[in-house]
């Protein structure tokens, strides 16, 4: 069964993570744009169990640490995903209140994506990364929470039923 | 009911953090597997990007008229059509001018600096979710570009390569934070270094405190050995602030780019530096002020009063 959904879950990311890599990081947004792979894995793992959420973080982690401008070191994406997404999932999975609106989901991926992006400046910190300053820190994690607010309700329809293919139709939104 | 965990799920939570903390500890260490990997990927990723930008571009520009397709009369949608395509074909013209004008100026920059470059399209800007500043051009190793070389652009320092693949490379942009470079003013020569903010504005930092800079200066590299990672004399921007602080250890002075990094669209490596340090010769003229004609009119009263009749 787990071999299943991974041979299922894998091919989704990998191409979420080519279209970020090939398009959405072509337009160019102001503010500092989005993350497509963090919005989608967060959004996932909102509506996966807490171990299948920390999986999805360990894969997409993965993935965002192969890209080339990923400037920290390989795992540092990873661990951040993993803790993020597992956190994620765990407020969210068998949670009716949170899961009965998609607006609940809306906001635990925004404020996932701002906490990831925090936590990944803090371990950046840690292993001697440079990030410039606090002002700048803070417009991007506001630019990508406003960027993230608008195409997660978006996304939400299409992650939602690309998670009950995978997993069954009870995850459905 | 929230979900409570069970130790399965915080074994498989701990296995995880320990193997990415495992990976993170391999690829400090430079393990080669890892730099194999990344290459490979990037590899692979390069034909995606390079159509990403082929079809993301032209789209940016016309979304407004995509949403205009679906019309059901056939004469308004073949005038519309044509319509579009006729502004596509200008528009695609109004880009490929605006490369070449900056081809052209990134190629008058390396002809009056003595610079060898490689020209190059910029296919993708990194992502600042990771507060780095870089972008990926069209050319790599199999045309002579190499890490810790020169990217300029018409107007001055773009930054510099920090990978090369064989058909990219991806390059570290002067705004980046974690930028540095040797710099010196132009005329004093006084010595300096220049960080960048992660904005279009980076600090000067002079060794010298009794140095004099003033708004207006213009800020050059000042190159290292063999000429990379910087080629001397590459303009990189202008004083726009000094920080005089009573008691400060060293003098400060806030710089703009030359170069707008979020238009960039052509660039131009520096594979070989030139014979002779250009010293001061790439400062960008100032903008001259147009001069405004006045027009002075003076009344001068008659010898004697007119009457009307």
């Amino acid at each position: 069964m787990i071999s299943r959904r991974f041979l299922f879950s894998f091919p989704i990311f990998l191409v979420v993570y080519l279209l970020q890599e090939g398009f959405v990081t072509q337009m160019r947004l102001p503010a500092g744009g989005f993350s497509l792979i963090l919005i989608f894995t967060l959004a996932w793992a909102s509506m996966s169990t807490p171990e299948i959420g920390a999986l999805t973080g360990f894969g997409a982690g993965l993935l965002m640490d192969l890209s080339e401008t990923s400037p920290g070191p390989l795992g540092h994406w990873t661990l951040v995903l993993i803790l993020v997404s597992f956190v994620i999932s765990f407020l969210s999975y068998g949670d009716d209140h949170v899961r009965a609106n998609p607006l609940n989901i809306v906001f635990l991926v925004v404020a996932g994506v701002v906490g990831a992006q925090l936590a990944f400046a803090l371990f950046g910190l840690l292993l001697g990364q440079q990030l410039g300053s606090i002002t700048q820190v803070i417009f991007v994690c506001l630019g990508t929470a406003f960027w993230s607010a608008i195409v997660t309700p978006l996304l939400l329809p299409i992650i939602s039923r690309l998670h009950a293919l995978v997993f069954g139709t009870a995850s459905r939104i | 009911m929230r979900y409570g965990g069970d130790n399965r799920g915080r074994l498989l939570l701990i296995v995880l953090i320990v193997t990415s903390l495992f990976l993170i500890t391999l690829d400090l260490r430079g393990v080669q597997v890892i730099d194999g990997v990344r290459t490979g990927t990037q590899t692979a990723l390069t034909p995606v990007q390079r159509a990403g930008s082929w079809v993301v571009s032209p789209f940016r520009n016309f979304l407004s008229d995509v949403t205009h397709l679906g019309r059901t009369r056939n004469q308004i949608e073949k005038l519309k059509a044509d319509n579009d395509a006729l502004r596509l074909a200008l528009l695609n013209r109004k880009v490929a001018d605006a490369e070449l004008k900056q081809l052209k100026n990134v190629l008058d920059l390396a002809g009056n600096g003595g610079f060898k470059v490689v020209g190059a399209k910029v296919i993708s800007q990194g992502a600042s979710t990771s507060f780095t500043q870089t972008l990926t051009i069209d050319a790599g190793s199999k045309s002579g570009i190499y890490t810790n070389m020169t990217v300029i652009s018409g107007f001055g320092l773009v930054g510099v390569v920090k990978i090369a693949y064989a058909n990219s490379a991806v390059v570290q942009l002067a705004s980046d934070p974690a930028f540095r470079v040797g710099a010196r003013i132009a005329g004093t020569q006084q010595i300096g270094i220049l960080s960048g903010q992660g904005t279009r504005k980076g600090v000067l930092q002079l060794l010298d405190n009794t140095t004099e800079v003033k708004v207006g200066d213009a800020i050059l590299a000042r190159g290292s050995n063999n000429g990379r990672p910087f080629v001397p004399g590459v303009p990189i921007g202008e004083v726009t602030a000094v920080d005089n602080s009573a008691g400060a250890v060293t003098q400060t002075a806030d710089v703009k780019f030359y170069t707008n990094f979020s238009t960039l669209g052509v660039v131009a490596v520096v594979v070989s530096a030139p014979s002779a340090d250009p010293r001061d010769a790439l400062v960008p003229a100032k903008p001259r002020p147009t001069p405004i004609p006045t027009v002075t009119v003076t009344a001068t009263p008659s010898a004697s009063p007119s009457t009307k009749g």
